[in-house]
């Protein structure tokens, strides 16, 4: 009898249990540190705001094979009633093939914080358009780091540094495009320098017959390979900095300062935005259309989008740029913590340097020209 | 006389005992009734329904996507891609494969013959304490590892400079093609010796001793006697690791940078970076069929031993 009255109220409970709790699933693609971000700050915080609500916090691992892996869960639920993610953290090219197929939900006129967003990378993602289907999380961007104890001057543009490398053998290092994002993204800046003109592969449209006009360029990247170290991953590059085994090399800045905060690079590490610049990208903040959990779901990234947030969490925890304009955050956040930010990048070279990576089908291009011309 | 006769009585006498006991036998099969054979039939479904969808069936879709092209239909574009973006890293994984296994065997028949063959107490109970350990290590740890340990001002080459065996300047990374050879035979070496140590040491110890007693080295009792009576086992090893080997991602994508690099990078950078799964998918079959060459080259010499007098 008793264990009978157990299982009556046991069942009570797990029968109503969906109507006390609602769960809101949020898949990241990205590394470790941005899903701990939604499990242990973002999450904790919209949980106490929306009481009975549980935030449970997913990652679909790094770089674009993440975002990959949220397009195939999505795809394949397209037919179904629901998808199993509310909210979805993604890159830039899955964005732009997520909102062409039909799987994000126009949201953005919902959220009050998306009249804060300034940059262009709220409208258009490697050629897309996605303006109202998401809200840029961060902004990130890539740069050259240099010991500054070994060259005091670093290079200034591109053309510079391949004359410096020739001087230096074995002194720079980058991981190829097939080792983590910074890589491709010093092989987009040498295309963008040598490779003729940059601004129509940021802003398309698509010629396929503009790659056979890179030949030279990357010609030119194959006598300079001969010269660098190629390193495993982006944390490999950064390894070999910090153990004195190069003197530069790409790296996120974002990676930078962290690892310089934790003690992982030494202090006399500085930053070097080489002209005509190296690409950076955002990570977006999207919703899936078939979410059942749609109004929350714009909660949360309404919360994940305020100035305080943005403040704390992305530009003081992470060292991230922010995803809404920088101007909102004024007051929010100490004068130090915002100086770090701008020491050695000044916001001058950001909006002269800062460039977004090319539409995608020219970014395939990049990536396989390289590996046709480059690499074997 | 066959082969499998000569190493003494064990086997003759297990052998009548396990011909009893197998289900085909001739004698047995009529008793076995109906329900019984679809009870066996039950037992196996599991079995066979998990290796159908989880082995078969993915297996046949990835050869389908491999020789289709963009637009359907039959096609080898796949394999041409493949071709042109990869062909120095197909060779490059080959050669990895190739002379790490042959490293390993070298290896292992030094640590499963000084095991078996050494007179040392001391050493061959050292050896048998530590050999083990690198076969609980998963790949990717040891590959975390290794890449602090050989780099270029790592663990490996800072120690050599405070022996002062070393100057710093002719420090040298080895996180390249030779990073990946290490950290291969240091963690498949064990895994090699271990059943090679185990065959040496069920082989009939006579034959060693006589040809200690007529004046062999143990080197020469080691390669001309005892080795060739566990041939079998030790290709058994090395066909199975030369198959993980060929199948590790995380050992080339975190020891080593990525020009070249091996198979497995190149089709996990496919399908992450392009969502190209039938070029991936070529890389697949390409690489079956490379393991396909070694299980050809050890069942051949398994059937040259049988056909042998």
């Amino acid at each position: 009898m008793r264990i009978l009255s157990i299982a009556c109220s046991l069942a009570a409970l797990i029968a109503a249990s969906p109507l006390a709790a609602q769960t809101l699933n949020v898949a990241t693609a990205g590394d470790q540190n941005m899903v701990d971000y939604v499990k242990d700050y973002l999450g904790p915080m919209f949980e106490k705001s929306h009481p009975g609500v549980k935030v449970v916090s997913v990652g679909t691992g790094p770089g674009d094979a993440g975002s990959q892996k949220i397009y195939e869960k999505l795809d394949a639920q397209k037919a179904g009633n629901a998808t199993d993610f509310d909210v979805v953290v993604i890159h830039q090219k899955a964005a732009g093939t997520m909102v062409k197929e039909g799987l994000l939900a126009k949201y953005t006129d919902k959220v009050e914080t998306a009249k804060m967003v300034s940059s262009e990378a709220a409208k258009n993602s490697l050629g897309s358009d996605v303006s109202g289907f998401v809200i840029p999380m961060f902004q990130s961007q890539t740069a050259l780091a240099y010991n500054a104890d070994l060259l005091k001057t670093p290079p200034n543009t591109f053309a510079e540094l391949k004359d410096w490398v020739a001087k230096n053998p074995k002194q720079f290092g980058y991981n190829g495009i097939k080792g983590g994002m910074s890589g491709v993204a010093f092989v987009t800046g040498w295309v963008y320098a040598f490779g003729g003109d940059a601004d129509k592969l940021i802003k398309g449209p698509y010629d396929p017959a503009v790659k056979a006009g890179w030949d030279k360029a990357l010609g030119e990247l194959k006598d300079f390979n001969k010269n660098v170290v190629i390193t495993p991953g982006n944390a490999g590059t950064l390894d070999m900095l910090n153990r004195g085994e190069i003197a530069m090399g790409p790296v996120w800045v974002d990676m930078f300062y962290s690892w310089q905060a934790d003690g992982k690079l030494p202090p006399n590490m500085k930053l070097k935005l080489a002209a005509p610049g190296m690409p950076g990208q955002p990570m977006y903040y999207a919703v899936p259309d078939k979410t059942a959990n749609r109004k929350l779901a714009e909660e949360f990234i309404a919360l994940a989008t305020s100035p305080q947030v943005q403040a704390d969490g992305i530009v003081k925890k992470f060292n991230w740029y922010p995803g809404i304009d920088a101007k909102n955050l004024e007051g929010k956040l100490d004068q130090a913590a915002w100086n770090k930010l701008f020491t050695d990048i000044t916001p001058a070279d950001l909006s002269a340097k800062a460039k977004s990576f090319p539409i995608a089908p020219y970014f395939n291009d990049i990536l396989e020209s390289y590996e046709k011309k480059v690499a074997n | 006389m066959p082969d499998r006769f000569r190493h003494g009585s064990r086997i003759v006498v297990a052998a009548p005992i396990c011909r009893g006991m197998t289900p085909d036998h001739a004698e047995k099969r009529p008793n076995m009734s109906l329900s019984q054979r679809q009870l066996a039939l039950l037992l196996i479904a599991p079995g066979l329904a998990l290796v159908g969808a989880l082995f078969l069936y993915p297996l046949c879709f990835s050869l389908i996507s491999a020789f289709t092209g963009p637009g359907g239909g039959f096609s080898l574009q796949a394999f041409a891609k493949a071709y042109e973006l990869y062909s120095g890293d197909i060779l490059f994984t080959i050669l990895i494969v190739v002379t790490s296994c042959a490293l390993t065997a070298l290896a292992a028949i030094a640590i499963a013959g000084t095991l078996t063959l050494g007179e040392s107490r001391w050493v061959v109970g050292t050896l048998k304490a530590l050999y083990r350990w690198p076969l609980f290590i998963p790949f990717i740890v040891a590959a975390q590892c290794m890449r602090t340990f050989l780099a270029k001002n790592g663990l490996m080459n800072n120690t050599f400079v405070s022996m002062g065996l070393m100057e710093p300047l002719q420090a040298m990374s080895f996180l390249d093609w030779r990073g990946i050879i290490i950290t291969f035979v240091w963690k498949q070496t064990p895994f090699v010796a271990l059943l090679l140590a185990g065959a040496l040491a069920s082989i009939d110890r006579a034959t060693l001793e006589a040809g200690r007693n007529l004046g062999a080295s143990r080197l020469r009792v080691l390669i001309e006697l005892a080795l060739p009576q566990v041939m079998p086992t030790l290709l058994v090893a090395l066909v199975l690791s030369f198959v993980t080997m060929l199948s590790v991602l995380s050992v080339p994508m975190m020891v080593a940078g990525s020009q070249p690099t091996m198979l497995t990078v190149d089709m996990a950078f496919r399908i992450n970076a392009y969502g190209d799964y039938a070029t991936a998918n070529a890389l697949g079959v390409i690489t079956y069929l490379i393991s396909a060459g070694a299980a050809i080259i050890y069942l051949r010499h398994g059937m040259a031993k049988e056909n042998a007098p």
